[in-house]
């Protein structure tokens, strides 16, 4: 049985020239199926070590200062009653794609969803039943076979907006920054150099300013920010994204930008500047393309209340949920050890309250890019 | 006018210091005057006089379990039924029973009860069934069904209240005498019966032929036998099924006494048949002393009092139990009396002494041989004969003590079976709806099947298409057909709660059921580990009918109204450890049968999903997906080889056959699918119809 048949991309109608890295993914998830087939004829149960993306399996490197994944891993067998069902998915996922690859398409998550979802035969069950199912073990595809998803083809719907003075080539359309609107240019989700290109001599900006949501980006852009302070203005819609994430570790690496985080100041926001800076447990395995270690920590601080002297109507008062958080936050090693950090969350704690950086428009409607920003940048006032 | 003034000026002298102080009033001089009271001690006395036990009675009626016509129908059957077999086993027969009510008008109903009893002597006739109080139970310590003497006649007694129909009476006593035939009348001012034909002496109806064409012409229904008692009463009640239905106690009784044949028709003319599963009479009950723990000081101090000339020890020793006569110096030596001192001389201080004594000696516990317990078997046999099942279980404990008395607690366990709602027939179905008295199809679903629940009537009401406040009785012929097959379909075993069956001294328990500590024991068992769930404080959930049956000399009820068992903890202890026997026999049948099924699932599951890997392989790297099935096909068989053992040539999984399974004894295991004659009785018209009430 099983008579390997030589992988014929020829099969499509038009053939598809393949990039390397299409290679390599391929060659990858060739590699798991040829297992399947392995263990079969072996009378052998197959199985996928997926390394395990949670907390215990996390470690900071104090060198490198990212998080990184370690090497425990969790085996999913197709003879496990608990774990047949999401073995099953799993190389539904890697079939799929391959199909992209062959025909040198990519889809979002939500098409994947739809590629994959089918009622099994002489069954009620379906596949998957939701995304959610499905975004699960597409991250587990990444990690077992090492390829992150933009080489799996798939991405995600775009987030994030960024102004400044900066050209970039998106997929050979020259986009320049400064020419942007008040909309600004909507980073996608796969920034890779094949679909990205920057280049040093067409950025004049001198540092990149992220702040944490559109609301904030649009004042910034509004009164044109980056034209006066000569940077690139970026937000991430809350969590950022992959592509933001890894746009600016690109400028930063790349241009040689310094990066600095005007974010709420509450355990959400530090823990924002926690995941640009570190990278986060459940993606691991990219902080070495995302985090930036020397990402700073602008505002707000939870000494501006006092420090810009603002009434009180802006406070909002801490969650019990939101305490637990940034007792969590202090712990976390990369934050432990650093006395201003401490002596931030403290402070937050004993305020009782959080800050968003809204709450300065309550003194003057531009205090936050006139006064707050320059102030702090002019004094290098900001955490590391 | 005067007088009255003066009495609104000075209330408070003249009615604070009237009645304590006669030496008041008269300083008061004649402002308050003799005349002024309403009565006095000499009137007052003319007034005063005995009550007899049956005008309290007749007014109090709720007491005895006459709060209203639907219990008062209940009550009467109850009594009697449980007179006449208390009459038949003592005298060694096996009883047979026959039950009819008859509806004669509006909110009228005449009850016959009937029994194959040793009959009744003619001179006693009239008292038993005339004269409340009157019996021979009360007077000794014995486990029987009556305790007081003071059911039958009562109902007689409510019946000529209620109709002012006589209670008529047949007894024969051997073939070859005369049956006596009484109407009755009770006098309640002197709690004497009246007897109202054959010029106060009754009607002697001869033997044979003769006798035969006397029955006929008065009217009187008699059931041929060689001897018996056929009471007939007319009463004002409602005849209603479902819970605390007379229905209920009939099948609850026989579970409880599978040595009966019990003949039942009710007033639509359905007959119902209970026919006994066991040749054999349980064995008798002896009489036994007080133990001394049981005895409380007032009745001791009595007991003294009433006792013949004998010395103190001798006293103890026999008047009670379990004393011996080491045992009796040392209750003695602890009251500080003389052991040779005579019970005449000693009075309520020495009583209250002896009384301490007793609580601080160690005496052994009672003989406890004095009960008979309906045992394991018979317990089987009963569930099975009357509750649709698969699965049962028993458990008798062995005799155990409270306050002095001993008794014993049994536990038996039915599992399984269609649920109650399933078993209805259509005709029936729209009979019941036409009878309902209920607002809502949900509220109708919940009261008439027991044990639904308000879960599974949704879901009835959801899959039938029914409006949610539709009413019981306007349904439409097409809506009563949905209805119907809505009840046949879902499957409300899931939300089913436990039916929770009490017994004591082989009577069904029907009210109070939140009050009585089977109930409380059965809450405060966790039946989870036993493979039912179960939310806290709350019943079990699952098609399960548990029976707890307590046996004692003297039953600890909550109240006259013998319908809760009091919460003892020795008793309460007894009760959790038989549940627990019989919960860890269901929960190993359980489990067996969930392995047996989960190796056939488990199977079932891999297949499923390796159509699907081998696909996705397949794409990937181009190996014939077909092949590599094969290949995936014989890995799972070889995982799953023990699964495999279970499936036939054809590859059908095969239920395990679960008789193998070694419960130990006490355990019954039927297979539903030859199992009908108890599942889907109705079918079979006359016989089963009862069935879905009780089950409920």
């Amino acid at each position: 049985m099983a008579k390997k048949r030589p992988v014929r991309p020829t099969a499509n109608k038009a053939p598809v020239k393949l990039s390397t890295r299409d290679k390599k993914t391929l060659s990858s998830i060739t590699g798991l199926a040829d297992g399947v087939v392995k263990a079969a004829k072996g009378r052998r149960d197959p199985y996928v070590d997926i390394p395990s993306r949670t907390l215990s399996n996390v470690r900071y490197s104090a060198r490198k200062r990212i998080i990184e994944m370690g090497n425990s891993k969790n085996r999913r067998q197709l003879f496990d009653l608990s774990q047949a069902k999401a073995y099953m998915r799993t190389m539904l996922v890697a079939s799929g794609c391959k199909q992209l690859i062959d025909q040198g398409k990519t889809t979002s998550l939500r098409g994947m969803f739809y590629m994959l979802k089918h009622t099994i035969e002489k069954t009620k069950e379906n596949t998957f039943d939701d995304q959610n199912e499905c975004d699960t073990i597409i991250e587990d595809v990444e990690v077992l076979l090492d390829s992150i998803r933009e080489e799996l083809h798939l991405y995600a719907e775009n987030r994030g907006a960024m102004v400044g003075n900066i050209t970039v080539i998106d997929r050979g359309d020259t986009i320049d920054c400064s020419r942007m609107g008040s909309g600004g240019y909507a980073i996608p989700s796969i920034v890779e150099p094949e679909v990205i290109q920057l280049d040093r001599k067409k950025c004049d900006a001198k540092f990149i300013l992220h702040v944490e949501k559109g609301t904030v980006w649009q004042r910034f852009n509004e009164d044109r920010f980056w034209e006066t302070h000569n940077c690139i203005l970026t937000h991430g819609a809350g969590q950022p994204p992959r592509g933001v994430r890894r746009l600016l570790h690109r400028m930063h690496n790349e241009l040689k930008l310094p990066v600095y985080c005007v974010l709420d100041n509450d355990p959400w926001g530090y823990y924002i500047y926690s995941v640009l800076k570190q990278g986060s447990i459940n993606l691991a395995f990219e902080s070495q393309r995302m985090a930036i270690p020397d990402a700073k920590y602008l505002g707000l601080r939870s000494i501006d209340f006092d420090r810009c002297d603002l009434s009180d109507s802006v406070k909002i008062s801490l969650s019990d949920s939101d305490k637990k958080r940034a007792k969590q936050i202090a712990k976390y090693p990369w934050f432990e050890k650093k006395r201003p950090w401490q002596t931030e969350i403290q402070r937050m704690l004993k305020n009782d309250f959080k800050l968003e950086v809204e709450s300065l428009i309550s003194k003057d409607i531009s205090y936050v890019t006139e006064v707050y920003v320059p102030e702090r940048l002019e004094a290098q006032d900001w955490l590391d | 006018m005067a007088k009255t003034t003066s009495r609104k000026k000075k209330p408070a002298t003249s009615q604070a210091g009237e009645s304590a102080t006669n030496g008041t009033a008269a300083a008061n001089g004649t402002a308050v005057r003799k005349s002024r009271r309403r009565s006095d001690a000499k009137s007052m006395a003319a007034n005063q006089k005995e009550i007899s036990v049956s005008e309290f009675f007749a007014k109090n009626r709720h007491l005895l379990g006459f709060d209203n016509p639907r219990k008062a129908l209940l009550t009467t059957v109850k009594e009697a039924v449980d007179n006449s077999l208390d009459a038949c086993e003592e005298a060694g027969i096996l009883p047979e029973i026959w039950v009819h009510i008859q509806q004669t008008g509006n909110g009228r109903y005449k009850v016959g009860i009937q029994d194959n009893g040793p009959g009744i002597l003619k001179k006693q006739i009239p008292l038993i069934f005339g004269k409340l109080l009157y019996g021979s139970k009360f007077h000794r310590l014995r486990q029987s069904r009556g305790q007081q003497g003071i059911g039958i006649s009562a109902a007689g007694m409510y019946g000529v209240q209620t109709t002012g129909k006589p209670v008529k009476i047949i007894s024969k006593v051997s073939p070859r005498k005369p049956a006596h035939y009484y109407e009755i009348q009770i006098d309640t001012k002197k709690n004497e019966p009246k007897i109202l034909n054959g010029r106060g002496d009754g009607v002697d109806i001869p033997p044979g032929e003769k006798g035969a064409k006397v029955i006929e012409k008065h009217g009187i229904e008699w059931v041929d036998q060689r001897h018996g008692t056929r009471v007939t009463i007319e009463l004002e009640a409602k005849f209603v099924r479902g819970r605390g239905s007379v229905d209920e106690y009939l099948q609850q009784t026989a579970i409880a006494n599978p040595h009966i044949t019990l003949h039942y028709v009710d007033p639509e003319d359905y007959e119902y048949e209970y026919n006994r599963s066991a040749d054999v009479l349980p064995p008798e009950p002896k009489e036994i002393k007080p133990h001394p723990y049981g005895v409380e000081v007032g009745r001791l101090a009595q007991m003294i009092e009433e006792s013949d000339p004998m010395s103190i020890s001798e006293f103890l020793r026999s008047k009670f139990s379990r004393v011996t006569p080491a045992v009796a110096r040392k209750l003695c030596e602890g009251a500080k009396v003389k052991p040779r001192v005579g019970v005449r001389k000693l009075d309520r201080t020495h009583a209250d002494a002896i009384f301490q004594a007793i609580q601080t000696t160690k005496i052994s516990p009672p003989a406890t041989d004095c009960i008979c317990p309906i045992g394991e078997d018979l317990i089987l046999k009963g569930l099975h004969q009357v509750v649709p099942g698969e699965f049962y279980a028993a458990a008798t404990r062995p005799p155990s003590v409270y306050r002095g008395n001993p008794f014993q607690i049994e536990v038996g366990l039915a599992y399984g079976g269609s649920a109650p709602t399933q078993n209805v027939t259509m005709d029936l179905l729209i009979e019941l709806l036409e009878e309902t008295d209920t607002r809502t199809v949900r509220q109708f679903l919940i009261h008439t099947f027991n044990g639904l629940g308000g879960e599974g009537a949704d879901k009835i009401v959801k899959a039938a298409a029914l409006k949610t406040r539709q009413a019981p009785s306007g349904l439409k012929p097409k809506e009563r057909e949905r209805l119907f097959d809505a009840m046949k379909n879902i499957n409300v075993a899931e939300g089913q709660q436990m039916e929770v069956m009490r017994y004591a001294n082989r009577v069904p328990l029907q009210f109070q059921q939140a009050a009585c500590a089977v109930t409380q024991t059965v809450v405060g068992t966790n039946w989870r580990g036993y493979g039912l769930s179960q939310s806290r404080g709350a019943l079990p959930k699952g098609p399960v009918s548990i029976m707890v049956h307590i046996a004692s000399v003297w039953v600890p009820f909550t109240s006259e109204s013998k319908e809760a068992i009091a919460s003892y903890p020795e008793i309460q202890k007894e009760i959790r450890l038989g549940l627990q026997a019989v919960g860890r026999k269901l929960g190993m049948f359980l489990r067996r049968r969930m392995k047996v099924r989960q190796q056939s699932d488990r199977r079932e599951i891999f297949m499923r999903y390796l159509k699907e890997v081998s696909g996705a392989v397949s794409s990937i790297n181009g190996v014939g997906q077909d092949d590599l099935y094969e290949e995936l096909l014989k890995v799972a068989k070889k995982v799953t080889a023990d699964a495999d053992m279970k499936l036939d040539d054809r590859g059908r999984p095969i239920e395990e056959d679960p008789k193998e399974l070694d419960l130990g004894d006490n355990v019954l295991i039927v297979d539903p699918a030859e199992h009908e004659a108890a599942i889907n009785r109705v079918e079979k018209v006359d016989e089963g119809e009862e069935e879905e009430y009780e089950e409920e």
